[in-house]
């Protein structure tokens, strides 16, 4: 009671407190950021701030076996009114241990008690999505042709954005090779490991120098180039040895780009260098940021406003940028 | 709608320091995001993470801050930030590890003052020992005055890292357009009688100049004192003095506490995380950029 009388004192005294109180009384969103490493991603705090989140709370250095308490922490400590207004992000830079994380989270909510969660380690999971997806939109519009009737590469594969691009490509039907620069071991085992965990048949081989490049490109109909940011993995010179290369698509926004003769900003624009009998097109880091921008801004969006609750990875991520690509060509 | 300002917050410490966050907070960025234990090795991917998720114009709304403890690392972090920018992608970097570019800034804009309105004159050509000087703060208010024209002797306990910290401080972060020098702490009796200006920067609690060292400093004008925590660096300087004379001077000279200058330190951090707010194009700031400001703080308020 007291605290009634002392609320029907304020807007004689403090008529701006009242409307700040009531404000209060709405509560802020919040953004659960699990990372297993020892930061977040600053790519993701921004995107997470932009989509509209109130409060974001770095969890760092997080174990599997947290994520079962973490995820009943965030729970319990809302009503089940408030889910839309608390949610969950995992990133990292292993996408097997993201989907982990995600699914024991999932398995951790009681419901009513429940909120959305969203993994994209390193991005990786709207990255790869919005690549294969504007790859596929290209090889339907440039060369009447899907990903189930194509053979693709994906250069610095043994990476979390490749990985995860090998797996959608495949999973879409494509035939699917992970390289990696150095060891045939390493794209072998990772072939083996994400083949088995998303049910795909993923191939694995090892090319470094220009000649095996060269060799192992001569039939690929796609080529995604997923590795470090900054080396350039494809010349041109190597590039003409792609008689069958119907795509390409590179990640890399830092200069130099990782497949020589296509720009940053490219969207389907053939590629410098090559000769025109080859018809090659190719799309560049940009572009594809553009759309995995979107994708990222509209799933973490989507768990502010969903009625019940979500839980992304990179399959809503792959559906998000088709619905995308599908919207913008009935407009 | 514009974007919600960002600020992420590096470090190579194990923890952000309070003090910067409330900071950050209250200059109005209205996110401040923490990077723990962040090794130099991995700045150019977080500031490229940083750079490639919003617009060239969010990224105006969109800085990064380096804390940690060393200025060595700190200055080599900003350089490695600066250089990872793909324009126009890019963001404001502001180092300050410990706050000791701040807060050394704040100390020599304030001796610059007194020296103008006790002594009429400036830091060009006056002697000063810096005591306690191989720390952070002291190796940053040493290479501020030495650019500026003063003579700066580096006093530490052990010889060697003395002369150490006064090669990196003239030939790294001056350039090598300064020469500072280097002496032992057994010997700031002798420096003393030919000294202009004390900068006691050495660890709290502990006294730097004695009562004695002050009867025999003939040519004392300013003393500054960073050491909040008594006993006080310099005898007979307390924190609260701003420009009192110290008991016992033949010359005259004026104290400066840890309170003046930490006033001064506030408003130059506050200026300079307000500036990154604030500017058209990313700025990359660092001591010099903090003398600027304290320099304009002190001059506007005198």
């Amino acid at each position: 009671m007291e605290k009634c009388t002392f609320l029907n004192f304020l807007p004689k005294f403090f008529p701006h407190c009242v409307s700040k109180s009531t404000a209060h009384n709405e509560k802020r969103s919040i953004l659960h950021m699990l990372d297993p490493m020892p930061n977040n991603s600053p790519f993701d705090i921004n995107m997470a701030v932009d989509a509209g989140f109130d409060v974001l709370m770095p969890y760092s250095n997080v174990k599997l076996e947290s994520v079962h308490a973490l995820t009943q922490d965030a729970i319990f400590s809302r009503g089940p009114g408030g889910e839309k207004k608390t949610a969950m992000f995992i990133g990292g830079r292993d996408i097997g241990l993201a989907i982990d994380m995600l699914n024991t989270s999932k398995q951790a909510m009681v419901p009513p008690f429940e909120i959305a969660v969203m993994a994209d380690p390193s991005g990786a999971f709207t990255t790869a999505a919005a690549l294969v997806a504007c790859v596929e939109k290209e090889l339907r519009e440039k060369h009447n042709k899907s990903l189930k009737e194509s053979k693709a590469l994906v250069f610095g594969g043994t990476g979390p954005v490749g990985l995860a691009t090998a797996v959608i490509a495949a999973q879409q039907g494509a035939q699917t090779t992970l390289i990696d620069h150095l060891s045939l071991d390493a794209a072998q085992d990772a072939a083996k490991e994400y083949g088995r965990r998303f049910k795909v048949e993923l191939h694995a081989a090892v090319a470094g120098s220009d000649e095996e490049k060269a060799e192992i490109i001569s039939d690929a109909d796609i080529i995604f180039c997923t590795a470090k940011a900054g080396i350039q993995v494809l010349s041109t010179a190597v590039l003409q040895h792609a008689k069958q290369l119907k795509v390409a698509g590179d990640v890399n926004a830092v200069p130099p780009a990782g497949i020589e003769g296509i720009d940053v900003n490219d969207f389907g624009k053939a590629l410098k260098g090559l000769p025109d009998s080859q018809n090659t097109v190719g799309i560049g880091a940009l572009a594809v940021g553009s759309v995995k921008y979107k994708l990222q801004h509209t799933l973490l969006k989507s768990m502010l406003k969903s009625d019940k609750p979500l839980f992304l990875d990179f399959r809503d991520a792959f559906n998000e940028a088709q619905a995308l690509f599908a919207t913008a060509e009935e407009s | 709608m514009d974007k919600p300002f960002i600020l992420h917050m590096l470090t190579t410490a194990k923890n952000l320091s309070p003090f910067d966050v409330n900071m950050a907070l209250d200059a109005g960025w209205v996110s401040a995001v923490p990077y723990i234990n962040v090794e130099p090795s991995e700045v150019r991917g977080l500031v490229q993470d940083a750079i490639f998720s919003r617009s060239p114009k969010g990224l105006k709304r969109t800085a990064i801050f380096i804390g940690g403890r060393e200025t060595k690392q700190a200055m080599d972090m900003l350089k490695l930030a600066k250089n990872a920018m793909v324009p126009p992608f890019e963001v404001s970097v502001f180092a300050d590890p410990s706050g000791a570019f701040t807060t050394a800034a704040g100390m020599v804009a304030i001796v610059e003052k007194a020296l103008i309105e006790k002594f009429d004159t400036t830091l060009e050509g006056k002697n000063i020992l810096a005591l306690g000087g191989t720390g952070p703060v002291g190796q940053a208010a040493a290479v501020i005055a030495a650019k500026a024209g003063a003579n700066v002797r580096i006093i530490g306990r052990q010889l060697d890292k003395a002369e150490r910290i006064a090669e990196l401080c003239s030939e790294e972060f001056g350039e090598g357009d300064i020469t500072i020098t280097a002496g032992a702490d057994a010997d700031k009796g002798d420096y003393i009688k030919s000294t202009d200006i004390v900068f006691a920067t050495g660890a709290a609690g502990i006294q730097l100049l004695s009562p004695e060292h002050i009867a025999s400093a003939p040519q004392l004008k300013v003393a500054a004192d960073v050491n909040a925590v008594p006993p006080s660096g310099i005898a007979g300087v307390d924190a609260f003095d701003n420009c009192k004379p110290i008991e016992g001077s033949p010359s005259g000279a004026v104290g400066i506490g840890a309170l003046a200058i930490g006033n001064v330190k506030y408003q130059a951090q506050n200026r300079l995380l307000r500036k990154m707010l604030e500017a058209d194009n990313p700025v990359y700031l660092n001591f010099e950029h903090a003398f600027e400001v304290a320099r304009d703080f002190v001059r506007d308020n005198a």
